[in-house]
């Protein structure tokens, strides 16, 4: 049986956690009422601007506008991509950020060369991830001075991260660059997902079903493409990646409220067992004692 | 009441507008472009400025800030950063953009934060003529 005093100290610890993992999961249950009432707000956009773009590009006549250079010249393993991270600021939040960051290992994996991959990190974990690995020969080059908070996702820190890459993917110094974010499937699901921003991608539609070209009424454009696009195309990846943070940010606060939420049970479940064992052992020491009382008395009396 | 077509004004953080409209007149990078139901298809950006609509005969007027749309005979979507009405717009904190992006237009910058400031002044400036002009 367990010493009194140890259960007795236990218990003491398990309740001062459990006090932080309440006062978390209040926190985070207000943070997430919060997120999601942007998200929802948001959403609307979100998706209206992807559906948009792409009916845009339908009526799109080619164009040698430079977000759509897709670079076929560099070979596979000399092009550089660069992928944008979002991830949390802190932990606690259940496989929030596991998820993330295994989801981007595995990207990191497909690509030929690991070494012309650049990652820009939103958030400190998974900075804190990529950059702490010295060891190994092959690793993805972090983007030092890319610091951003996740936290309340602004279109000011949305058109800042857009228009950065925007400038590096201009001057060649990137190829490509891909957005991996956290997706709020539903209310209560979320997956990591992987967007492509750069280059634009015009997919193969147009083709009808009996594989002839579907003719597709030309929109005008004003003044011309090129200008139209390179007006539309920033605005269009920042509003993705505007959209993307709100999503991830209420992903977040939605595994920080679940995982503390089990915190919180599970150590309400363990006091519950401390304290049955703790009875136990006191009424044990309070038989053993009359016990003894009793034996030394009768010991007396003879 | 002449022929109407389906608008959708969507900005980034709520649905602005949604519904049946006679007659829309956006500026475009090159100008205004007025819009009427069976419009020839369009594209075209939208820099940050003015927006004027008319439902049930009346024009309703809007601040908007980089956006594009998309015009079809039936229907058009406005895509922008943000949309506000007249009356919503907060006269103050426009004020006080200006006043702060004016004082960094002073200082020395790089091409690129020039160019950030001068948006910045652009939107506030657009806000602020649009709150005089039509909610006093």
């Amino acid at each position: 049986m367990a010493n009194i005093r140890e259960i007795r100290e236990r218990v003491a610890s398990i309740q001062q956690i459990l006090k932080i993992t309440n006062a978390m999961y209040l926190m985070s249950s207000s943070k997430l009422k919060k997120a999601r009432k942007s998200l929802e707000a948001t959403e609307p956009y979100f998706y209206k601007l992807q559906s948009t773009i792409e009916s845009v590009l339908e009526h799109t006549p080619h164009t040698r506008q430079l977000y759509f250079d897709r670079r076929d010249n560099i070979p596979e393993d000399k092009r550089k991509r660069g992928y944008i991270v979002i991830t949390a600021d802190k932990g606690l939040c259940g496989s929030y950020n596991h998820n993330i960051l295994k989801y981007t290992e595995q990207e990191l994996k497909k690509a030929p060369d690991i070494d012309n991959c650049y990652l820009f990190i939103m958030g400190q974990v998974g900075r804190m991830h990529f950059q702490n690995r010295k060891r190994e020969a092959k690793k993805a080059y972090v983007d030092s001075e890319f610091l951003y908070t996740t936290q309340n996702p602004t279109l000011y820190r949305a058109r800042e991260i857009a228009e950065l890459v925007l400038e590096k993917f201009e001057n060649h110094e990137l190829d490509e660059v891909h957005l991996i974010y956290t997706d709020m499937v539903n209310s209560s699901q979320s997956e990591p997902r992987t967007v492509r921003l750069l280059p634009f991608e015009r997919k193969h539609f147009g083709k009808a079903v009996d594989g002839t070209m579907k003719k597709l009424p030309k929109a005008s454009f004003e003044p011309n493409p090129e200008e139209v696009m390179s007006y539309l195309i920033p605005n269009y990846a920042k509003g993705i990646i505007y959209g993307a943070m709100v999503e991830a940010f209420c992903s977040e606060q939605h595994a920080r409220m679940t995982a503390m939420d089990a915190a919180t049970t599970s150590a309400k479940d363990m006091i519950r067992e401390l304290s049955l064992l703790y009875n136990r052992a006191r009424q044990a020491a309070i038989t053993q004692e009359i016990t003894e009382v009793c034996s030394g008395a009768s010991s007396v009396e003879k | 009441m002449s022929k109407t077509f389906h608008l959708e004004i969507i900005a980034s953080d709520r649905v602005f507008f949604e519904g049946e409209t006679e007659h829309l007149v956006i500026t475009a990078i090159d100008g205004l472009i007025g819009i009427m139901a069976g419009h020839e298809p369009l594209v075209t950006a939208l820099p940050t400025g003015e927006l004027k609509y008319m439902v049930n005969g009346k024009w309703q007027y809007a601040a908007i800030s980089e956006g594009f749309i998309e015009v079809m005979p039936d229907h058009a979507i406005i895509l922008a950063d943000t949309c506000e009405l007249p009356e919503e717009i907060d006269v103050k904190r426009a004020e006080e953009a200006r006043a702060r992006a004016e004082e960094r237009l002073r200082q020395k910058q790089s091409i690129k934060e020039y160019y950030q400031t001068q948006a910045a002044l652009n939107r506030a400036m657009n806000r602020l003529k649009l709150s005089q002009k039509h909610f006093k």
